[in-house]
């Protein structure tokens, strides 16, 4: 009768991740890593993981030299987020009875 | 936010009250880097004001009969303009809906000004030129102000409205300095505002 957390989603890092690409249209990798405050190592197992479940979209591009990686939340990532809340609001809720 | 411990992220359950209390940080967090950029509003605000007064000027007082060379200062602008935004683009680390929005309407402003001028030169337009040029600043300071959240920005698009309307009213020389204090309204004053608050916050 429950839905199960996305195990993808309920993990820390991932979570902010998503959360983050929730509010902007894309955002460059080292942006997240300021927000976070995660390690560049961590963020990137976590960015991967997220990409291979079709949430996010990485797109990797050199401006000036310099590698810049962007990522962008996809339709998908948008709809097991709202999918997460929801699960969330439930749980939320039978707590409270 | 910077005391989540990261490394434990596998192992670590965190309860659904985390979870929320995660996504609502990190959504707080996006809405403050909308950083909202006052330039374009006092490069224009400056550089449209004293293109006016120099018109009015020259036509009034010096009878000067090619007044109207000071809007080539329009292109000039439009070209550092141009630079400006593509420097702060390359630096620039994320996109807002919000900053994507602007970006738009702006454009569409940009493009609404350059088909007024092709209209202007080629009728008899010009002589009221100023009443849809003001319109213009209306729209795009209401508009603006409202997506950023700032009051001086509404309202110098309200007042902008109604000098548009007034404006019609006058002769050429008279739509000058409507033009003037349109611009001064919408760009100038909310602009230089737009700047103090930006530097209150970042201190």
């Amino acid at each position: 009768m429950f839905k199960e957390l996305d195990p993808i989603l309920h993990s820390q890092l991932r979570l902010a991740v998503v959360s983050l690409l929730i509010g902007v249209k894309e955002a460059e990798f080292t942006f997240i890593r300021e927000k976070t405050n995660a390690t560049a190592g961590n963020l990137s197992v976590q960015v991967q993981k997220l990409k291979e479940a079709g949430y996010i979209e990485v797109t990797k591009q050199f401006k000036d030299n310099y590698p810049q990686t962007t990522c962008k939340i996809t339709p998908k990532g948008i709809e097991a987020f709202e999918a997460y809340v929801q699960a969330l609001q439930q749980y939320l809720q039978v707590g409270k009875e | 936010m910077s005391n989540i411990d990261y490394q434990n992220d596998q192992e670590k359950s965190f309860s659904p009250e985390e979870s929320l209390q995660l996504i609502q940080t990190m959504i707080r967090k996006t809405k403050d880097s909308v950083a909202v950029d006052s330039f374009y509003l006092l490069f224009w605000g400056w550089l449209v004001f004293i293109c006016c007064i120099v018109e009015y000027v020259l036509m009034i007082y010096f009878k000067y009969p090619y007044h109207s060379f000071v809007w080539w200062a329009m292109p000039i602008g439009g070209i550092i303009s141009g630079i400006y935004s593509s420097r702060k683009a390359k630096k620039q680390k994320s996109v807002t809906y919000i900053e994507e929005a602007l970006g738009y309407l702006w454009i569409a402003i940009g493009i609404s000004f350059f088909v007024m001028v092709f209209i202007n030169v080629t009728s008899e337009a010009w002589n009221t030129a100023f009443t849809y040029y003001i319109l213009m600043y209306a729209i795009g300071t209401f508009v603006s102000g409202r997506l950023i959240r700032f009051k001086p920005l509404v309202i110098g698009g309200i007042l902008n409205f109604i000098i548009a309307a007034v404006s019609i009213k006058f002769n050429f020389a008279g739509q000058l300095l409507m033009g003037a204090l349109a611009i001064l309204i919408s760009y100038i004053i909310p602009g230089h505002l737009l700047r103090i608050r930006y530097n209150t916050k970042k201190n």
